[in-house]
């Protein structure tokens, strides 16, 4: 019990400090903590398929740019704009839904791959919908990018609270999967699908849940990520970099393990704003986290937090603090 | 007619292309189960390296030639040594996961490299294109660009030998037993390490070769691995791991309908047609690539 005190403490601690934060920070480091943010509901938001449920999904910036897209679009459209402050509201509420649907209608035939495959075709999801905006103009005025209208703006200090409230309910949507029944059902699914089916679990159903959770904190993100620059275009929105780092943040800290991904994020923000933003390495950043993922993927690929070196060593305290579902069961 | 004409060679000499990068694609795949998501970079690199020798080194074309298979003989042994060796030591439910995501890295990391070399040192626009202007045949009254044709004819040629290497020498045998049974193939005593090493080199200089005879014909961006890939991946797919008249068909197929795709829907439209049949192919065919090995 010591332990969980402690842990809920330090929680405590830790969100009180990020509450007043913004109050300090120069305007550089807000945008900074900003992002990173929306980047740790990406990569929590991409833990429950990956390591809950143990689907490589490369398509999590696919409902970052839908709800990106979505809300802006709308935003533009007459309609919406007469409809005065509910407007915005209105058309989140809209954005959100949508690309839960579209997670759930997508979840039926994609699910029926396995392993690779499924891998592969989330990426060429994510080639096909920038391919499909880059190519209808008239709906989404294409490669030029998208300008959200001035008055529904947000100022980086309101996208501050807003993208840490997001951050703090995908992190604790993965909590409350590592000590629920339905975390538990999403584990049987990764260790063995067919035993799953067998003692009675409704596979399909569990894993189109798992989609769709997945998918809507991640679309909110993309809203906030839009109201707050005012513009998005394909590669903003929807690049690879986007479906690529989420998989990569939650493997370098530990896939499948509630503080994975929020080490993998702070590890890797950090050393990209470090690396790009301040010393302005001549290397492209993509470069780096590429060789990043390879090296992850072929050394680390269970993730820091539960490497064996890590393990032995911080000890016990490690152990006690990896918030394990098998530990909390 | 004419147009008719002009569709089916330009589909033919694409797909022919397709078809030899998607072979060593799945040669790769069918023997040591590795998916290498970077597959399509090192096509890209090879147009990049050979474009750079050729056009920016002014080397002779009997010169540049050896010096680019020699380049990626070396990168195919740092290939094999740093990344399949790791690889296959990992247990069969890791090697999956772990080639797709460590390919995926390298991937990136290769295209970046290129991309940001090449407008740093050679021309602000990444885009390798060897323009060998040759003059178009006159066959009965119809132009056909002699370029498309000479890359028709190299594809087929390289098909060819391909086809020979496997069927015809004991490496090639060793290759496809390989593909066959695993347990099979430890029994004959070959050592499994030399033979995938030699596979690796091969798919990766077939590779190279294709990526060499595209930009005879058309520009090709330093960021268009990837999609490569998931086309190599569509054809693959669609025939059958290992199956070289398989894969020569779905990729002339491909070939003949992103041809004609731009033809008719305008050329933005050409790298949709592969992702949507991809996408519709692996859901009708969900367990797709392993299903059966035929080599």
């Amino acid at each position: 019990m010591k332990e969980n005190r402690i842990l809920l403490l330090s929680v405590c601690g830790v969100l009180v400090i990020l509450a007043v934060l913004p109050h300090f920070l120069s305007s550089s480091m807000l945008m900074v903590f900003f992002l990173s943010f929306l980047w740790l509901v990406l990569a929590a938001n991409y833990d429950i398929l990956g390591g809950f449920l143990g689907y490589i999904h490369l398509a999590q910036g696919a409902f970052f740019g839908i709800g990106a897209y979505t809300a802006t679009l709308l935003l533009n459209s007459p309609m919406i704009q007469t409809t005065g402050p509910f407007g915005l509201s209105l058309v989140s509420l809209i954005a959100i839904i949508l690309s839960g649907l579209f997670a759930g209608i997508i979840a039926f035939p994609l699910f029926r791959l396995k392993g690779l495959y499924f891998a592969v075709t989330t990426l060429v999801l994510v080639f096909l919908l920038e391919a499909l905006v880059v190519n209808l103009p008239d709906l989404t005025s294409g490669s030029y990018g998208a300008f959200v209208p001035r008055q529904y703006c947000k100022s980086t200090f309101t996208g501050y609270y807003l993208a840490l409230l997001l951050a703090i309910i995908s992190v604790g949507i993965n909590y409350y999967l590592s000590h629920s029944e339905r975390g538990l059902a999403f584990i049987t699914i990764r260790e063995d699908e067919e035993a799953a089916a067998s003692i009675g679990l409704n596979v399909s159903r569990q894993k189109t849940i798992a989609y769709v959770l997945s998918s809507l904190p991640s679309a909110a993100a993309g809203i906030v990520f839009a109201l707050n620059s005012g513009f998005i275009d394909p590669q903003i929105a929807l690049g690879v970099e986007r479906s690529l780092l989420p998989p990569l943040m939650a493997m370098l800290g530990g896939s499948g393990l509630v503080l994975g991904p929020v080490l993998g994020m702070i590890i890797i923000r950090a050393i990209d704003v470090v690396s790009f933003h301040y010393l302005h390495l001549p290397i492209p950043s993509m470069f780096f986290f590429g060789v990043v993922l390879m090296l992850v993927a072929l050394f680390i690929p269970e993730g820091l937090l539960s490497s064996p070196w890590v393990r032995r060593a911080s000890g016990a305290l490690a152990l006690k603090l990896r918030l394990r579902t098998e530990d909390a069961l | 007619m004419r147009l008719f004409f002009q569709l089916l060679i330009a589909g033919l000499s694409l797909g022919g292309v397709y078809a030899l990068l998607s072979f060593s694609f799945s040669l790769i795949v069918s023997t040591t189960r590795i998916l290498n998501i970077a597959h399509g970079v090192f096509f890209v690199w090879g147009a990049g390296v050979i474009a750079i020798l050729s056009l920016h080194l002014k080397l002779p074309p009997l010169i540049a030639l050896p010096i680019l298979l020699l380049f990626f003989t070396g990168f195919g042994l740092l290939f094999y040594w740093g990344i399949v060796q790791v690889l296959l030591k990992k247990e069969p439910h890791h090697l999956l996961s772990g080639s797709v995501l460590a390919t995926f890295g390298l991937a990136l990391a290769m295209e970046s490299a290129l991309g940001t070399g090449w407008t740093s040192f050679i021309d602000p626009q990444p885009i390798f294109l060897l323009p060998v202007n040759l003059a178009p045949l006159e066959l009965g009254g119809m132009d056909i660009s002699s370029n498309r044709l000479i890359v028709l004819l190299l594809a087929g040629l390289f098909i060819l030998g391909f086809h020979l290497l496997l069927k015809k020498t004991f490496f090639g045998r060793g290759a496809r037993a390989m593909a066959q049974s695993m347990e099979g193939f430890l029994i004959i005593g070959l050592n499994p390490q030399r033979v995938a090493m030699l596979i690796i080199i091969v798919a990766i200089l077939a590779t190279i070769l294709s990526g060499m005879l595209y930009i005879l014909v058309i520009p090709i961006d330093a960021y268009a691995g990837l999609p490569l890939t998931l086309k190599a991946i569509t054809i693959v797919v669609l025939a059958g791991v290992g199956s070289l008249p398989g894969t020569l068909a779905a990729g002339v197929l491909l070939g003949l309908a992103e041809v004609s795709a731009s033809y008719f829907l305008g050329a933005i439209w050409s790298p949709v047609i592969g992702f949507s049949i991809l996408f519709l192919v692996l859901l009708v065919r969900p367990t797709g690539l392993f299903g059966r090995v035929t080599i």
